[in-house]
C-alpha cells in the first residue's frame, strides 16, 4: 500500500473541501494506506472532523505565508516533511494549494490536482487560468463530474483530468418521513448561496401556513436576508436557525420534507447528498455537473419563478414527495464511502498504468 | 501484453533519436513498448539504438537491410511489429509530451473509436514556443461518425498526432505507400475513406520540432521535387478515395490542398525567384485545372486570385499576390472596378474577384495604400530609401501631405507623381533606436484626417547595421523593420524593470500609502477626479471638474489618467493611475470624485470626502447581486462593502436607482436626487452639437447616412472576447450599409475590432473619448442590456433592441431587475434579419411605442433638468472654499 498525502491550505477550517479531505484520509486509512493530511497554515477557530483520525496530521505555518521570506520558510518546512514520508500519491487539494506546492514535491511523488467547483464557477474567476496553467503536468486532475471533467478538458485543455465524487461522511440508518411542513436550506450565508433566491421562491410557491423555510448556517448576508424576507412578506415564516452543530444534522434532515438549494455555483454539495440519503426530495438550480449527478429537481439556474412552481407541487403533493425521496436515496447510494474509495483505487491504479 | 505500441521511424538522425525514444519512456504511461524502426541509417544509429535497447527492456530494434526512401515503409514494419492492441507514431526529430499515450488510449477505451486524434501542435526550438496547428478542427472533445459529417478534418492528415486500434489496421489492411514522400497524406485519406467512428481530443499529444535550421523531408519546401511529391500525394488520396466509393469527398480533400498544402509555397513566394515560381506554377496547374470551379470559389479572395494567376501563367503577378496573403496584406499595386465589382490587377475577370474585401469602400482613414521600398541603401549613419507608392483605389485626395512615421519621429516627405499612377519618395533619414515598423501616412488637407500603411520589401534585402540598430525585413511578405540592437540598453532595461518590480509591488504601495496616510493630513482644496477608472476624460466628473472650474473654485484638480490615455484637456494636472505620484495624490486628496471606485484596498484619508458619481442605471443586477461578488469567496464582498463604506455622497439619477442601487451595494448615506452630471449635456444639447460634428467628422461618415450607435454591454462571463457583439454585422451590412454607418461602441472591458471588410460600414468608436457626443451623432440606439438606454432616452430618439442571450443573460449570465421586454422604449428582436427589417420601418415602429418610451422616461429621466452638475458643486464643493 502506498501513502497518500493530502495537502490543504488549511486543513481544520470548517468547510466542504475540509470535510472531504478528512473523510477520505480516514476511509483510505482504514483500508491500509498510509495517509497524510496536511494543512500549509493554521485557521482561527480549528475543528475536529474525525474523533480518532488513523491518519497523520501536519501543520506548515502558523500563519498564511505572506511575502517573500514566511513563503521560502514555508516552502523549506514542506519539502522537509514530505522527505520523511515514503513517496505515494500527493492529492493537492484546490488550485492554489496545486499552484504552490507541486513544484515541491520530492521524486517519486504522484500529484494528484482536485477542483471543488464547478467548471462555471472556475470560469468566473481566477480559477480556470491558474488550472490551465498548473493542471496539465500532474499526473491526474480531478473533478466532481464527469461533465465537469470533459469541460475542463476542454477549456483549460488537461490531457489528464477525470471524476470522482465528494463521500458522504456517513450512511444514515432512518430517513425522513416527509410530513414536517418544512422546506429547509443550508449553507453559509454568503452571496454565492443566493439564499435571497430561496426566499422568493418560497414566498412565490405560496406554500400555505404552516410550511416555514428553515435557513441553517451564518454569515454576512443575514440582515440583507432578513429585511428581504420582509420585503417578501415571509418574514414571520422564514427562520434563521444560525449554526447548527454536525451531530445535530441529521435531526434535521429528518424533520424536513424538501431541500431547496438556489446557490449561484455549486460543485457537488455535500448538503444535496446528506439531503437525499436522509430521504429528502430536493429542487435545485441546474448549476454544475456534479448537481445534476444527484439527481435533484431541476430548475434553469436563477430561474426563480420555475423554482417557486417546482416548491409549490412539492409542497402539495406528499406523495410525490415520497416517490422523489426514494429515488434519491436509491441514488445516493452511489456517492457511500465505500464506492467512493473504490473510486479513489482506481484512479491509483490508472495513474501506475 | 503492453497497452500501447509507439513507433519511432529515424534515417540518419542518431543526435535526435535519444530525445524521441527518452519522450517515450518518460510517459506517464509505463506499461507500452517502443519500436525503432530504422530505415537503414548509416550513421551511428545502430549504436544508440542498441544502447536504448539496453537501457530499458520496453524498446526493440527493427532495422531495414536497404533504404526505402521515406517514412511509409518503416511504419509499415512497425505496424506489423507492433505487438500491444493501439499503435502510434513518431518521428525521431519530434517528441510526444508525458500525457499523450496515456490520454489517448483512455479516450480510444472510453469511446470505442476506431483511432483518436489530438491537437498537433509545432514547437519551434528558437523560442521553447508551442503554436497549435488550426486549434479550431480540436477545439471540442467528440466522437465523429465518419469524415462526411465534418469534412473540413482533412486539414488532418498527420500519421503522428493519432492512437490507432491495431486491429483496424491489420484487418482493413491500411498500410503507408511506400513510394511517396507525402505518405501520411495519402495514409490518411484512406483512413478517413475506411472508419465509420473516430475521436478528437483538444489537448496537444504531439510536439512536430521545427529547429533554426530544418532540413526534415516534408519541410525542404524550397525544393520543386518536393512541390511534385506533394501533389503526386494528392492525385493518389484522390484516387483513394474515388476507389473507396467516396468520390464525394473528392472536392473536400481538393480544397484541402489548396487551403493548406498550396499555402505552405505561396507563403514564402515573395522571396524565390522567378524561375522557380515559374516551375512551381506549372507543376501544380495541371492539378489546378481538374478541380472544379466550385471549389476554387470558396477559397478566400486572395487564394482564388493566386489559384488564377497559377492557372493564367502569371508569375510576376503571382508574387506579387502571394505577397498580400501574409504580414501587413498589403494592397495590389492596380485595381479595377467594374459594374460594382471590385478586380485585382488591371483586367476585370470572375477569378480576380476581390470584392469581398471590400478595400474599395473603406473610409480614408483605414484606406489602403501600397508602398513598396524599391531602393534601400546607407552611409553607415543614415538611411537612403526610394519608394513607390500605388493607390488602387483612388483613395487620396487632391490635397494631402505625406511623413514617415519611425515610432516617435515623424519625418516629412514629399512623393512624385510617376508614370503608371504611382507616387515616388526619396528620402533620406537616421532612424530611431528604439524598435519599430515605419509606416508612411498621407494626411488629408481638407479634414485633417490621415491614413497609414507599412512599407513592403524583397524579402531578400541585406539588413543594413547602423550604430544602435538594424534596418531589416520580416515576415514573409517582408515590410521594413527598425530593431535596436543594443545588448548592454535591452540589458539595463531588464534589471531596471527586474528591480522596479520588486520594489513597486502593489503591496509596498499600499503599506507606503498606509504610512501616509497615518502621518499626513490631507488638503482640503486638493481634489483628484477618476472616471472610468482612469481610461477617459468624461461621465460626470469631467461634468463637474468643468463645473468647478467655470466658477473658478478655488481647488486643486488633479485627474487620474491610464496607461497611453489622451484626451484630457491640456490644463489639468495628471496622474497615472497606479502610479507613486497617484498614490501620494490618493494620500493627500481632501475631495476624492470618481465614477466606478477608487482601488478598493485604499482607505479614505480621515477627512476626506469622497463623491461617488457612478455610471449609470438601468436594468442589470449590480453591487453584491453582480456575478463578480457571487462567487464561492467572502473575500471580494468585503472588499466592496468596506469600498462602499468610503463614499459620502452618491449621485442617485433618479428614485428608481435609489430603489435598486441602495440595498444591492447597502450604502445607507447621503444622496443627490437631482438628476446626472454626465446627463446635463445631453438635456441642453439642442439639435447636432459641435461635439456631434466632430464625430461625424472623425469617424468619417458620410452626408446622407444615417447613424446607428451600437452599444452592447459586455458578457460577464466573456469578457475581452468580444462576443458581446452578437449582431451579424456581416448580414446587416449587406442589407442596409447603402443607408446607414454604424458607430460600434464596445464596453471598455470588451476586446474587439471589426475586419477590415466591414470597416466600410462600421467604425469602432469602443475609446472614442465621450459617448455623450456619439449619443448626439446618431440618429438611433441599438443596445441589449446596457445602461445606455436610459440616458438616450433623454434624446428621444429611436431604440431597438437585441436581446438574443435575453433568458440566459438574465437567469445566469448577470441577472436583472426588470423585465426588460415589457418595459422597453422600443422593439426587442432577437435577429438581424428582424433587426434590419425594424431599422427599415424605424420612424413608423418608433411612432408606436411613443407611450412605452414616456413611461420609460418617467421611471429613469424624470429628475433630469440639466443643471445636476451646478446644484452637486453648489453642495459638495462650495464648503471647501
Amino acid at each position: 500500500m502506498s501513502s497518500v498525502v493530502f495537502t490543504c491550505l488549511d486543513a481544520d477550517t470548517l468547510g466542504g473541501i475540509q470535510q472531504v479531505t478528512h473523510t477520505l484520509a480516514q476511509g483510505l486509512a482504514e483500508r491500509g494506506h498510509e495517509v497524510h493530511v496536511i494543512g500549509l497554515h493554521r485557521t482561527g477557530r480549528p475543528f475536529r472532523y474525525v474523533d480518532a483520525p488513523r491518519y497523520h496530521r501536519h501543520l506548515i505555518s502558523r500563519r498564511p505565508a505572506d511575502g517573500p521570506i514566511a513563503r521560502r520558510l514555508a516552502d523549506r518546512r514542506l519539502r522537509e516533511l514530505l522527505r520523511e514520508i515514503p513517496p505515494g500519491y500527493a492529492v493537492l487539494t484546490s488550485p492554489s494549494v496545486v499552484a504552490r506546492v507541486s513544484g515541491l514535491l520530492p521524486r517519486g511523488f504522484r500529484p494528484i490536482g482536485q477542483y471543488h467547483g464547478s467548471y462555471d464557477h472556475a470560469r468566473g474567476c481566477w480559477h480556470l487560468a491558474s488550472i490551465r496553467r498548473h493542471y496539465p503536468p500532474l499526473d491526474q486532475a480531478l473533478f466532481l463530474s464527469d461533465d465537469d471533467a470533459v469541460r475542463f478538458s476542454e477549456h483549460a485543455l488537461l490531457p489528464n483530468a477525470g471524476a470522482l465524487p465528494n463521500p458522504l461522511a456517513r450512511w444514515p440508518q432512518e430517513m425522513s418521513r416527509l410530513d414536517a411542513p418544512r422546506v429547509l436550506g443550508v449553507g453559509r450565508l454568503e452571496g454565492v448561496k443566493r439564499f435571497d433566491r430561496l426566499i422568493s421562491a418560497f414566498a412565490r410557491s405560496q406554500a400555505p401556513p404552516p410550511w416555514e423555510l428553515h435557513l441553517i448556517g451564518d454569515g454576512g448576508e443575514l440582515e440583507r436576508l432578513r429585511a428581504h424576507a420582509e420585503r417578501e412578506g415571509v418574514a414571520d415564516r422564514v427562520v434563521f436557525r444560525g449554526v447548527v452543530p454536525a451531530e445535530r444534522m441529521p435531526g434535521e434532515y429528518l424533520n424536513a420534507s424538501i431541500l431547496g438549494l438556489t446557490s449561484e455555483h455549486e460543485g457537488l454539495p455535500i448538503v444535496l447528498l446528506d439531503s437525499a440519503a436522509h430521504g429528502v426530495p430536493a429542487v435545485a438550480f441546474d448549476v454544475s455537473g456534479g448537481v445534476r449527478s444527484a439527481a435533484p429537481v431541476l430548475v434553469p439556474p436563477g430561474d426563480v419563478a420555475a423554482f417557486a412552481a417546482e416548491l409549490a407541487r412539492l409542497v402539495s403533493d406528499e406523495e410525490e414527495r415520497r416517490r422523489l425521496g426514494a429515488d434519491a436515496r436509491a441514488r445516493a447510494e452511489a456517492f457511500r464511502l465505500d464506492h467512493v474509495l473504490d473510486g479513489w483505487e482506481r484512479v491509483f491504479a490508472h495513474i501506475e498504468r | 501484453m503492453p497497452d500501447c505500441t509507439v513507433v519511432v521511424i529515424t534515417y540518419n538522425d542518431a543526435a535526435r533519436l535519444p530525445r524521441a525514444v527518452r519522450s517515450v519512456l518518460g510517459q506517464s504511461l509505463r506499461d507500452l513498448e517502443v519500436i525503432i524502426a530504422d530505415d537503414a541509417s548509416t550513421d551511428g544509429t545502430p549504436e544508440v539504438a542498441r544502447r536504448l535497447v539496453a537501457s530499458d527492456p520496453r524498446v526493440r530494434y527493427l532495422r531495414r537491410q536497404v533504404n526505402s526512401g521515406g517514412c511509409g515503409a518503416p511504419r509499415n514494419d512497425g505496424i506489423d511489429a507492433a505487438r500491444s492492441p493501439y499503435v502510434m507514431f513518431l518521428d525521431s526529430d519530434d517528441e510526444l509530451p508525458r500525457h499523450a499515450c496515456k490520454s489517448l488510449l483512455a479516450e480510444i477505451e472510453r469511446t470505442g473509436a476506431e483511432f483518436v486524434a489530438g491537437q498537433i501542435s509545432r514547437l519551434h526550438e528558437s523560442n521553447g514556443r508551442l503554436y497549435p496547428y488550426y486549434p479550431s478542427l480540436f477545439a471540442r472533445r467528440r466522437v465523429v461518425e465518419g469524415i462526411r459529417q465534418e469534412p473540413e478534418l482533412f486539414l488532418d492528415s498527420f500519421s503522428t498526432n493519432k492512437l490507432y486500434d491495431v486491429r483496424l489496421l491489420r484487418d482493413r489492411v491500411l498500410r503507408f505507400p511506400e513510394d511517396v514522400h507525402y505518405e501520411d497524406h495519402v495514409f490518411a485519406a484512406e483512413l478517413y475513406a475506411v472508419t465509420r467512428r473516430f475521436a478528437i481530443v483538444p489537448w496537444t499529444v504531439y510536439h512536430w520540432h521545427r529547429s533554426t535550421a530544418n532540413d526534415s523531408i516534408s519541410l525542404s519546401i524550397a525544393d520543386l521535387e518536393n512541390v511534385r511529391q506533394r501533389v503526386i500525394a494528392a492525385r493518389l488520396s484522390d484516387d483513394i478515395l474515388r476507389e473507396h466509393g467516396a468520390a464525394d469527398l473528392v472536392p473536400h480533400r481538393q480544397y484541402r490542398f489548396l487551403r493548406q498544402d498550396l499555402r505552405v509555397y505561396l507563403n514564402p513566394l515573395p522571396a524565390r525567384d522567378l524561375v522557380w515560381v515559374k516551375e512551381f506554377a506549372s507543376i501544380v496547374r495541371p492539378y489546378l485545372e481538374e478541380i472544379p470551379g466550385e471549389v476554387l470559389d470558396r477559397l478566400d479572395p486572395l487564394d482564388r486570385v493566386c489559384s488564377q494567376l497559377i492557372l493564367d501563367d502569371r508569375i510576376e503577378d503571382l508574387r506579387v499576390a502571394a505577397g498580400s496573403l501574409t504580414g501587413p496584406r498589403a494592397a495590389p499595386r492596380t485595381a479595377v472596378q467594374r459594374g460594382g465589382r471590385t478586380y485585382w490587377g488591371s483586367t476585370p475577370s470572375p477569378g480576380m474577384d476581390i470584392t469581398r474585401l471590400r478595400l474599395a469602400e473603406l473610409p480614408f482613414s483605414a484606406s489602403r495604400l501600397r508602398h513598396e521600398v524599391i531602393d534601400l541603401s546607407s552611409d553607415g549613419r543614415r538611411v537612403r530609401m526610394t519608394v513607390r507608392t500605388y493607390d488602387p483605389f483612388g483613395a487620396l485626395p487632391p490635397e494631402w501631405m505625406a511623413f514617415l512615421q519611425l515610432g516617435r519621429l515623424r519625418v516629412p516627405i514629399e512623393p512624385q507623381p510617376s508614370a503608371e499612377g504611382a507616387y515616388v519618395t526619396r528620402v533620406e533619414f537616421t532612424p530611431p533606436a528604439a524598435r519599430c515598423e515605419p509606416r508612411i501616412g498621407f494626411t488629408r488637407l481638407s479634414d485633417g484626417l490621415t491614413t497609414t500603411d507599412r512599407l513592403i520589401v524583397d524579402p531578400r534585402t541585406e539588413p543594413i547595421e547602423l550604430r544602435g540598430c538594424t534596418v531589416g525585413v520580416e515576415g514573409y511578405a517582408a515590410y521594413l523593420c527598425v530593431r535596436p540592437d543594443s545588448i548592454t540598453r535591452a540589458v539595463l532595461r531588464r534589471v531596471k524593470q527586474k528591480v522596479i518590480k520588486r520594489i513597486s509591488t502593489p503591496r509596498t504601495k499600499l503599506l507606503a500609502y498606509k504610512l501616509l496616510v497615518r502621518v499626513l493630513p490631507p488638503r482640503k482644496n486638493l481634489a483628484l477626479f477618476e472616471s472610468d477608472v482612469g481610461k477617459n476624460y468624461s461621465g460626470s466628473p469631467r461634468a463637474i471638474y468643468e463645473e468647478m472650474r467655470r466658477r473658478r473654485l478655488p481647488i486643486e484638480a488633479v485627474w487620474s489618467v491610464a496607461r497611453g490615455r489622451g484626451n484630457f484637456p491640456a490644463d489639468a494636472k495628471l496622474v497615472r493611475r497606479g502610479s507613486w505620484r497617484y498614490v501620494y495624490t490618493m494620500a493627500r486628496a481632501g475631495i476624492w470624485v470618481d465614477s466606478h471606485g477608487f482601488p478598493l484596498d485604499y482607505p479614505k484619508p480621515r477627512g476626506t470626502r469622497y463623491l461617488q458619481t457612478w455610471h449609470g442605471q438601468g436594468i442589470k443586477s449590480i453591487g453584491f447581486d453582480a456575478p463578480d461578488l457571487r462567487g464561492d469567496f467572502d473575500g471580494p464582498r468585503a472588499r466592496w462593502r468596506a469600498a462602499v463604506a468610503r463614499w459620502d455622497a452618491l449621485v442617485a439619477p433618479s428614485a428608481e436607482f435609489s430603489r435598486l442601487f441602495l440595498p444591492s451595494n447597502g450604502y445607507a448615506g447621503k444622496v443627490y436626487r437631482c438628476g446626472t452630471p454626465r446627463c446635463d449635456a445631453l438635456v441642453k444639447a439642442g439639435g447636432r452639437s459641435d461635439g456631434a460634428l466632430e464625430v461625424l467628422r472623425r469617424l468619417e461618415v458620410p452626408p446622407g447616412k444615417r447613424v446607428l450607435l451600437y452599444a452592447p454591454t459586455y458578457r460577464d462571463r466573456a469578457k475581452g472576447s468580444g462576443r458581446s457583439v452578437r449582431v451579424d454585422l456581416e448580414l446587416l451590412a449587406e442589407e442596409l450599409a447603402d443607408e446607414w454607418v454604424v458607430l460600434l461602441r464596445t464596453h471598455p472591458v470588451e476586446r474587439y475590432r471589426p475586419p477590415e471588410r466591414l470597416r466600410h460600414f462600421v467604425r469602432p468608436a469602443g475609446s472614442y473619448p465621450e459617448i455623450n457626443d456619439l449619443m448626439l451623432a446618431s440618429d438611433a440606439l441599438l443596445t441589449d442590456y446596457s445602461s445606455v438606454m436610459c440616458d438616450y432616452a433623454l434624446t428621444g430618439k429611436p431604440m431597438v433592441f437585441f436581446i438574443d442571450d435575453w433568458d440566459e443573460y438574465r437567469l445566469s449570465e448577470r441577472g436583472v431587475y426588470h423585465d426588460l421586454p415589457s418595459i422597453a422604449p422600443g422593439p426587442c428582436v432577437t435577429t438581424t434579419e428582424e433587426l434590419a427589417e425594424v431599422l427599415r420601418r424605424l420612424p413608423a415602429v418608433h411612432e408606436s411605442y411613443a407611450e412605452r418610451y414616456a413611461a420609460f422616461r418617467r421611471m429613469w429621466c424624470a429628475e433630469e433638468r440639466g443643471d445636476a452638475a451646478a446644484r452637486i458643486v453648489s453642495d459638495f464643493f462650495e464648503e471647501a472654499r
